[in-house]
């Protein structure tokens, strides 16, 4: 039963996007929801079905090595291809290492006899997420791609579907598989495929930006595997669940494994676009909408901590997993003070989405059981919230043709139904009753033993307060001038409307999510449980209690005594203050000057460029966080 | 039974403490500038009149912040009151400040706006030095639940006193206080004319007001935790503290907040880390 969703995991999404490719553009819009619907129904099934182990053996395995073998040396060629043809040196030199690194693993690895799939709780916490956001976003793609390519005069759709659904493909292979040289090629897959997405536009800066990707995830690519290289000729393990076992045998065996476990980390860092390597995230935001919500949440970067969280066995409570802590928390302060300083929303989201991946690595890096449920949560949480924010901010720039925060003011009066959504999504980011809040509460509750880590993180969250609501705030904000109309379609706002419910559903629910998924799969990385217990509504550790039913039924009574009381007291609508020296008989919106001619009211966020500008942190960013991974390998070989 | 009654009784007993308490500032504030002063309870007065005004917006929706405002300071006043996780009230307390934030924002009026941008430099000078102040409480006590901090015989004062230094701050940029007042001008100063609550006026306004009334008790709270093993110290100093920030209030000027964040983020911040590195090396536990 579970064998089959496993390969129909892999082979649907391929399957549409070949269908992608055969079908004329006008069809898209059916099969994306045809998609979305299967991709539900699959990673259901999958939840359902259970935990366990598929293996893959005897004559099925034969021809599996071979499909793999055969597809990374496309992998490799389409690699060494592209940058030649492009003339980018440094890509080709990545691409001529990854080609011997896989040349000497080809001579000297012994090779397996069998490989496996491993199904656990967190492998369906990601397969939910990738087939359900990552769907939805490629629903929304069709009711967005066709202006989007309007403006550009571009015809490439047929590249982009086929692309995001192979992503998918990959994703679910990446999450699923437990057999490292398997997890590589799909972990090489997805790197392939953002760069052909980031790329998209075709034009100089598109392809600079998809090459720098490239190149980032290549030098991940290749300290990952080294490190799968050293495990399996040394310690003669192939598998994720091997690490684990091995790690399990006594403290030497642990500390032996250290420096092939960071290489690995090293990898995940470099896929979340942590640090030093953050600068390709950023550049992504060149794709088009789908795309970066697609990168942010569902897919890419959540292959990096989805790998650093498997190996918490292999560096929990080591000197390696406080340097992973230290490091984690450092991304995540100082991409948050860097957000704050930024005007285009797609950027601040996407130094947002490189805080939090900060701050599930530093709580995986912490290691105690509270602090390793608090990461997959946060996962969980900021895939949805994120997912939904990039789609929003894609949505609001084809309604007000910028993305400018500045220029969002009065969008509420502009979009009524698409900012409360957008709103919602960054509520969800930065208050509780909210899943990524209270995640944030557990993790900096779990933190609080680490005095560098729980600083760092107080910081971050403190600036994340700071550049979300200042960004809420704006959007709210209402204007008397409305000229942009919003497109009502529905491939656009159904899958706005699932996210939006999405956040709230695994809000209310996030203890029973907490029992199904998060709780087992503790047990199994670190052997105990936190020791989490609920009464109804309320989330308790062993060092606090977070209380988020009394949010939810206060933030209730606060919609309803506002209902309730609207009538009591009847507005009269007003013009705003202007010390009495409005243009009355104009929009009102400007000041009379001296002259006694107008002239308009502007107000502007703070940003606090000279601060947190990037041109003041990303060096400094890049030092501290270079020293910090070397530490962190060099707590590997044990100096 | 007993909860309710507790219940009861704050959301009754609070706003006319918080009342009295603002009252005594007026008055005091007046004494100190050689005025005779409003009758003591004229921020009563002042509220029941503006609930009889007329419901003046700009946005119809502007009222709703208010709303979650208030209700979000009562919970966060409860949850004290009921010793809840000290890390969570701060976070419902934070959902209060930005409902006011993005109230004033709501509005597009440039005066709010401008105000509310100073406020959440407010917040971000004052969170850090907040949640620290929670982790104190966790180290000295081994949770962040107050109910074990309650139970404890000494006072927390005597490890903490660089953190109870950045609160007593954090209390003047929090009451809106000069030199801290930026957000909030009254209205004599002219330049931002009532900042935040520029556009609210009628009931909306009177809802702000009773909303600070419980935020006074609420923050006077915050400080009473700092001797909580005797509760009449605690409230006496919690009573020192507030009269300390009116004494403030009434003998400086208003600076720039580029200068209190830079205040906070060096000084307070500095302070309040040495705090928590001596109590982590110490590893005290209260007793």
């Amino acid at each position: 039963m579970i064998e089959n969703t496993v390969m129909l995991l892999i082979i649907v999404p391929l399957l549409f996007s070949l269908l992608f490719v055969a079908l004329p553009k006008s069809l898209y819009k059916y099969l994306a929801w045809a998609f979305f619907i299967i991709g539900v129904a699959l990673s259901v099934s999958l939840v359902l079905g259970g935990t366990g182990v598929v293996p893959v053996e005897g004559p099925n395995f034969a021809m599996f090595e071979n499909i793999v073998l055969v597809l990374e040396v496309l992998v490799i060629l389409f690699i060494l291809a592209v940058s030649a043809k492009y003339k980018n040196w440094p890509t080709l030199g990545l691409g001529i290492i990854s080609a011997a690194l896989f040349a000497y693993t080809y001579a000297n690895v012994p090779g397996a006899e069998s490989a496996s799939f491993n199904i656990d709780q967190l492998a369906q916490l990601m397969i939910l997420i990738v087939n359900i956001v990552g769907t939805a976003i490629i629903l929304f793609a069709t009711g967005y791609m066709d202006q989007y390519e309007e403006h550009r005069h571009l015809n490439r759709q047929r590249i982009f579907y086929f692309t995001m659904s192979f992503f998918l493909a990959a994703m679910n292979g990446l999450v699923m598989s437990d057999t490292l040289g398997w997890l590589y090629l799909f972990w090489e897959l997805t790197t392939l495929c953002s760069f052909v997405l980031i790329s998209y536009n075709m034009d100089e800066e598109g392809i600079n930006n998809g090459f720098r990707a490239l190149a980032l995830n290549l030098v991940g690519g290749v300290a990952m595997s080294i490190g799968i290289i050293m495990l399996a000729t040394k310690y003669d393990i192939s598998s994720l669940t091997g690490i684990a076992t091995y790690a399990g045998t006594d403290a030497v065996a642990l500390a032996a494994l250290a420096l092939p476990v960071a290489l690995l980390c090293i990898g995940g860092f470099a896929k979340s676009a942590q640090m030093p390597f953050h600068s390709w995230l950023l550049g992504a935001m060149v794709a088009p909408t789908p795309v970066s919500a697609l990168l942010h949440s569902s897919t890419m970067v959540n292959a990096g901590v989805f790998l650093v969280v498997k190996l918490v066995p292999a560096y929990a409570n080591t000197s390696l997993g406080t340097a992973i802590a230290v490091y984690g928390s450092f991304t995540f302060v100082i991409c948050s003070a860097l957000a704050l300083s930024q005007r285009n929303a797609k950027r601040v989201l996407a130094y947002s989405t490189i805080a939090n991946l900060g701050l599930i690595i530093a709580s995986a890096g912490i290691g105690t059981p509270l602090a390793v449920a608090a990461s997959m949560m946060l996962i969980l949480f900021h895939a949805i919230s994120k997912g939904l924010l990039f789609l929003c901010t894609g949505e609001i720039e084809h309604t007000i043709g910028s993305r400018d925060i500045e220029d969002m003011s009065g969008l509420i009066k502009k979009a009524p139904l698409l900012t409360s959504i957008a709103a919602l999504g960054m509520i969800s980011m930065l208050l509780p009753p909210f899943g990524v809040l209270l995640t944030k509460w557990v993790s900096m509750e779990a933190a609080s033993n680490n005095p560098v880590v729980i600083v760092f993180i107080v910081l971050g969250s403190a600036l994340t307060t700071v550049y979300y609501s200042k960004w809420l705030g704006t959007i709210l904000s209402s204007s008397m001038d409305k000229n942009a109309v919003p497109h009502k379609k529905l491939e656009t706002y159904f899958p706005l409307s699932v996210l939006a419910l999405s956040i709230i559903g695994t809000s209310i629910f996030i203890f029973s999510i907490y029992n199904y998924f998060i709780g087992p799969q503790v047990e199994i990385l670190l052997g105990n449980v936190p020791n989490i217990t609920g009464p109804v509504g309320q989330f308790t550790s062993e060092i606090g209690a977070f209380d988020y039913a009394a949010v939810f039924v206060v933030l209730a009574l606060a919609i309803l005594i506002y209902l309730a009381t609207k009538n009591m007291f009847t507005p009269r609508i007003a013009s705003y203050y202007m010390c009495g020296e409005n243009n009355l008989e104009k929009d009102r919106l400007m000041f009379r000057n001296g002259l006694c001619s107008y002239e308009k009211s502007s107000v502007s966020n703070i940003y606090l460029q000279n601060i947190f500008g990037e041109s003041k942190l990303t060096t400094f960013g890049y030092a501290i966080s270079i020293i910090l991974i070397v530490i962190a390998l060099a707590g590997g070989v044990g100096l | 039974m007993n909860d309710i009654l507790t219940i009861i009784l704050v959301l009754i007993g609070a706003p006319i403490l918080g009342c009295l308490a603002s009252g005594i500032d007026r008055k005091l504030t007046a004494r100190l500038q050689g005025r005779v002063g409003p009758p003591l309870l004229q921020p009563y007065y002042d509220v029941r009149k503006l609930f009889s005004k007329d419901n003046m917006v700009v946005n119809p929706s502007q009222n709703f912040y208010v709303i979650v405002y208030l209700v979000f300071i009562v919970l966060s006043l409860l949850m004290l009151v009921f010793k809840q996780d000290f890390l969570m009230i701060i976070f419902v307390y934070t959902v209060a400040s930005v409902a006011l934030v993005v109230g004033g924002m709501s509005t597009g009026s440039p005066y709010a706006r401008v105000g509310s941008s100073r406020e959440i430099m407010a917040i971000l000078s004052y969170e850090p030095v907040l949640i620290l102040y929670a982790l104190a409480i966790y180290l000295l006590t081994g949770t962040f639940k107050l109910s074990a901090l309650l139970d404890k015989s000494s006072p927390l004062l005597i490890y903490t006193p660089l953190i109870f230094i950045a609160m007593i701050v954090v209390l003047n940029i929090k009451l809106k206080k000069s030199p801290f007042d930026y957000s909030t001008s009254h209205h004599g100063h002219q330049e931002l004319v009532k900042g935040m609550t520029t556009e609210y006026g009628g009931p909306g306004f009177a809802t702000i007001e009773i909303a600070h009334f419980y935020e006074y008790v609420f923050l006077t709270g915050l400080i009473f935790l700092f001797w909580a093993s005797t509760p009449v110290i605690g409230v006496l100093i919690g009573i020192i503290a507030y009269l300390l920030v009116i004494v403030i209030d009434n003998i400086t000027a208003r600076v720039y907040w580029q200068w209190m964040l830079k205040l906070s983020w060096t000084v307070l911040l500095v302070m309040s880390i040495v705090n928590i590195a001596f109590l982590y090396v110490s590893g005290a536990q209260l007793a």
